[in-house]
């Protein structure tokens, strides 16, 4: 019985950790790229949920023809997001302003979906629909009870850190963009355009907060609340060390994970104990679990 | 004589990188004191190692005799070290007043309780009066920081910094940007510094010019380490000097 | 050198000082009950922002933590003067130490998330919230858990009885004036100062001589004070405490708002309450597609007004003087010629 319990609960960290770290990716990599903090990456989430359950029920696409539509609009979304919040303000001033701005872009974007969707949460089918319930399919061990959109979602999870890391670590063009974001100014005299390689973080980052919501939709109904969830994605990328990708992923899924296995004995307070350990990390390690010690800079 | 400031056997490594090695030399008040050498010497590095912001990984630092190696850099300030930096640092939205005040407040030195309630820098006027004729231009303290050409801040911040009584003052690259009558200026400011008020000035400078006209004393640095110390005609005619700077693109 | 130690009578601030005047008049005449109650509000919520306007606007620091603090000083009130432990503080007494407890709060707390520099510092400050939310939220002890806590007795100073809106509305006009000031105070003393170089540069505020962690922690435990003292007002005056309002969501409102008011300007910082508490009300009213315009402008304005609303004001009013030296110079130019 325990056993059934425990697994469950594992299944469901796990699932609920990679959409954390697909956020927390996008998060990472405009503070490193870009030196950005986006408030509204869990706004980014919550429309992409919103545009695929268009795509889906409204429109009834049939997957396949609906996963390159739904990248297509959520790269679009990216392009229109930095180009109206990033872009004017990329030399301001007042450093706090821009991280106020995405914070307006996310009160601006939860109106936008209130006004065309309504505010009434709505339903979103699983991927794999059990054809007796007509709820989501669920895989059944014994008695472990495991459900597809979980499955499915750390699968897609992982397809997706696997693409980034083949991007950045493989690929000319993820070396250009690290480039570009170590040193603007001599990446534009290697003729490397920055505003190509900024619109691409943009838009990387974007669409896997987006596919995030694509896969998390099933789990808890398409609402305007579904934001929230940002601030776990935030608070793994911290744990795991501003510093890199790797440390963000892992950072979210011990966060989701966390968050899972508190509900057996904290049910209402899971919250608590999420951000709890949140500050004990920066108490007693800021750096992070992969992050280098702050030293002095040259 | 004591020195004001002196540093024993200063090291300091980024990575790989030497950025001071075995650093030793010391300057004595009242006098100004010639910091000079080719660009990604180690000056910058020196200067953040003695006013606190990095801490060497060997070596002493000592001011008027007493190891400050371990003092944090708000200390050392309100010991009586103080600071300009090459792009001059000051509060873009205040006024000229309040920026001043800055330095004056490490005259009094009142804790923030006390200072809610007295008078807002008391003496400053008549100090100020005094700077800005050597500096020879004319302020409103209530005009914006802003509204100051590039070279009247850099002359400025060095009347900041003056304001505070230190008895050490670390200045970095006055002569960067200034025209020559500013320059001028500067140098009357940097002597009357030195000889009026007993402060040891330690200078960072690229312009020969400066250097050799108002320093009594010249501390050479490459690479890191002190590669000569003399008077300036010592200097001028030293061959590793020569050759430290030959070797390589002076050009800023 | 001159030294115009010109009183602060800008034309800007006379308009705006005739503006607030009108305003204490008018509210309490023309609004009652449920309008005049949210305006009460809104003067609540600008202790609160003034708060703010010490750690983020002077001091350079982003901190979510203000709504925790007011939680704290809601919560110390409800259980102090509800009766629901058995017995029944004076509630002027509750009211007079809850800034002292949330500020001593806030200095512990502060010692501890200040010793992380910058966005790892605010991170923290985001944490705070979720978990003084949680606890919030969920604990009977503390806050009565979903229910919250009510019947908490009306506000009494020296036998005068605060029990109806009208009151309430005078008594806080005079607090807000006070904390005004107090802040406007600050900012031209030391520690205003000392702020404002590390909001600027904290590497230079250090070899400027000022301890950079101590005077973060004061302006934190500060905040917390003025956070606290807020909630026991708040407490108070709705006579009933909940948690609704002390989420990460509502903070993140504050701080927008506070940035569109203004908020290094003691008006932007009141004009920024007034527009948290009243929005909702305003626009219920409105199209839908209004409320869309607001989040967008949040935006635009940060792009072209990052000192907010009340920038403006002094904006307009420096070009107006601009003009006029300048027909002023012209005109002598022309003497001089002839």
């Amino acid at each position: 019985m325990i056993f059934n319990v425990l697994t469950a609960l594992a299944l469901n960290g796990f699932a609920m950790g990679m959409i954390y770290a697909l956020m927390a990716m996008g998060i990472i990599l405009l503070i490193r790229a870009i030196g950005v903090l986006n408030f509204a990456q869990g706004d980014m989430l919550m429309l992409g949920a919103y545009i695929s359950l268009a795509l889906i029920v409204d429109l009834k696409l049939p997957l396949l023809i609906m996963i390159p539509v739904a990248l297509l609009s959520f790269a679009a979304v990216a392009l229109i997001f930095m180009f109206g919040v990033y872009w004017p303000l990329r030399n301001a001033s007042y450093p706090a302003a821009i991280v106020i701005a995405t914070m307006g872009a996310g009160i601006a974007i939860k109106e936008f979906v209130t006004l065309v969707w309504g505010s009434l949460p709505m339903p979103m089918p699983a991927l794999i629909l059990d054809k007796e319930t007509g709820g989501g399919k669920i895989l059944r061990i014994g008695s472990t009870y495991l459900p597809w959109q979980m499955i499915l979602t750390i699968c897609v999870g992982a397809g997706a850190i696997w693409l980034v890391f083949i991007l950045f670590e493989k690929m000319y063009a993820g070396r250009m963009m690290q480039a570009a974001a170590q040193d603007k100014f001599a990446a534009e005299m290697l003729g490397i355009p920055t505003i190509v390689t900024t619109a691409a973080t943009y838009i990387i980052s974007i669409i896997l907060a987006c596919i995030g919501g694509f896969m998390v939709g099933p789990m808890f109904t398409v609402n305007v609340t579904l934001g929230t969830l940002q601030l776990r994605a935030f608070a793994g990328v911290i744990i795991g060390g501003l510093g890199n990708i790797k440390g963000a992923i892992i950072g979210a899924l011990l966060v989701g994970m966390v968050e899972s296995f508190a509900t057996i004995r904290f049910l209402a307070y899971k919250d608590a104990v999420v951000f709890l350990m949140l500050i004990v990390f920066l108490i007693f390690r800021p750096q992070g679990l992969f992050g280098e010690k702050i030293s002095d800079k040259a | 004589m004591n020195s004001i400031l002196r540093l024993d056997g200063l090291d300091k490594r980024f990575g790989g990188v030497v950025a001071a090695d075995n650093i030793t030399f010391s300057v004595n008040p009242g006098t100004v004191h010639g910091l000079i050498g080719p660009n990604g010497a180690g000056k910058s590095t020196l200067m953040n190692l003695i006013s606190g912001i990095y801490t060497p990984d060997k070596g002493k630092v000592f001011f008027d005799e007493k190891d400050i190696t371990d003092v944090p850099p708000y200390e050392r300030a309100r010991m009586g070290i103080a600071r300009t930096f090459q792009a001059p640092r000051f509060l873009q939205r205040s006024n000229i007043r309040d920026n001043l005040l800055l330095g004056s407040d490490l005259v009094d030195q009142h804790s923030y309780f006390k200072s809610f309630f007295s008078k807002q820098g008391r003496n400053f006027e008549s100090e100020l009066q005094k700077f800005m004729k050597m500096a020879d231009f004319e302020i409103d303290l209530d005009d914006d920081i802003s509204s100051l050409t590039y070279g009247h801040r850099k002359l400025l911040e060095i009347i900041r910094s003056m304001l505070a009584h230190p008895r050490v003052m670390l200045v970095d690259e006055p002569a960067a940007g200034l025209n020559n009558k500013e320059i001028d200026n500067a140098m009357a400011l940097l002597n009357m510094a030195a000889n009026e008020y007993g402060i040891g000035v330690l200078l960072i400078e690229h312009s020969m010019d400066m250097i050799m006209h108002i320093c009594e004393d010249i501390v050479v640095i490459s690479f890191g380490k002190v590669i000569a110390t003399g008077k300036p005609k010592e200097i001028a005619s030293n061959p590793e000097v020569i050759t430290a700077y030959l070797g390589r693109d002076t050009d800023d | 050198m001159k030294n115009t130690k010109k009183v602060l009578i800008k034309p800007s601030t006379i308009i705006l000082l005739v503006a607030c005047a009108l305003f204490i008049v008018f509210i309490p005449l023309r609004y009652s009950g449920y309008n005049l109650m949210l305006y009460n509000t809104a003067l609540i919520y600008a202790i609160v922002v003034f708060g703010l306007s010490l750690m983020l606007g002077m001091g350079g620091q982003l901190t979510f933590a203000g709504l925790a603090f007011m939680g704290a000083g809601t919560f110390y009130v409800a259980n102090l003067c509800s009766g629901r432990w058995g017995f029944w503080v004076n509630n002027s007494l509750a009211l007079i130490t809850t800034p002292i407890v949330t500020g001593l709060l806030g200095f512990l707390i502060g010692s501890v998330l200040l010793k992380l520099k910058g966005t790892y510092f605010t991170f923290s400050t985001i944490a705070l919230v979720q978990v003084a939310y949680s606890f919030y939220q969920n604990s009977r002890p503390i806050s009565g858990g979903p229910d919250g806590i009510s019947n908490i007795a009306p506000l009494r100073i020296l036998g005068f009885e605060f029990n109806n809106y009208k009151r309430w509305f005078y008594l806080l006009v005079v607090l807000v004036i006070i904390v005004a000031l107090i802040i406007e105070r600050i900012r031209r003393t030391r520690f205003g100062r000392s702020l404002a170089a590390i909001r600027d540069n904290e590497t230079a505020a250090l070899t400027l001589g000022i301890n950079v962690y101590r005077t973060k922690v004061i302006a934190f435990a500060i905040t917390a004070m003025l956070g606290g003292l807020a909630g026991g007002l708040y407490a108070m005056q709705g006579r009933f405490a909940g948690s609704d309002m002390f989420t990460f969501e509502r903070s993140t409102l504050f701080i927008i708002m506070g940035m569109i008011g203004g908020i290094n300007n003691t008006f932007g910082v009141v004009i920024g309450s007034i527009l948290v508490a009243m929005l909702p009300e305003w626009l219920r009213s409105l199209q839908r597609y209004l409320q869309l315009i607001y989040g967008l402008s949040v935006i635009v304005l940060m792009i072209f007004m990052p000192m907010g609303l009340a920038g403006i004001g002094s904006e307009m009013c420096k070009r107006i003087k601009r003009k006029i030296t300048g027909i002023h110079a012209k005109k002598a130019l022309e003497e001089a010629k002839k």
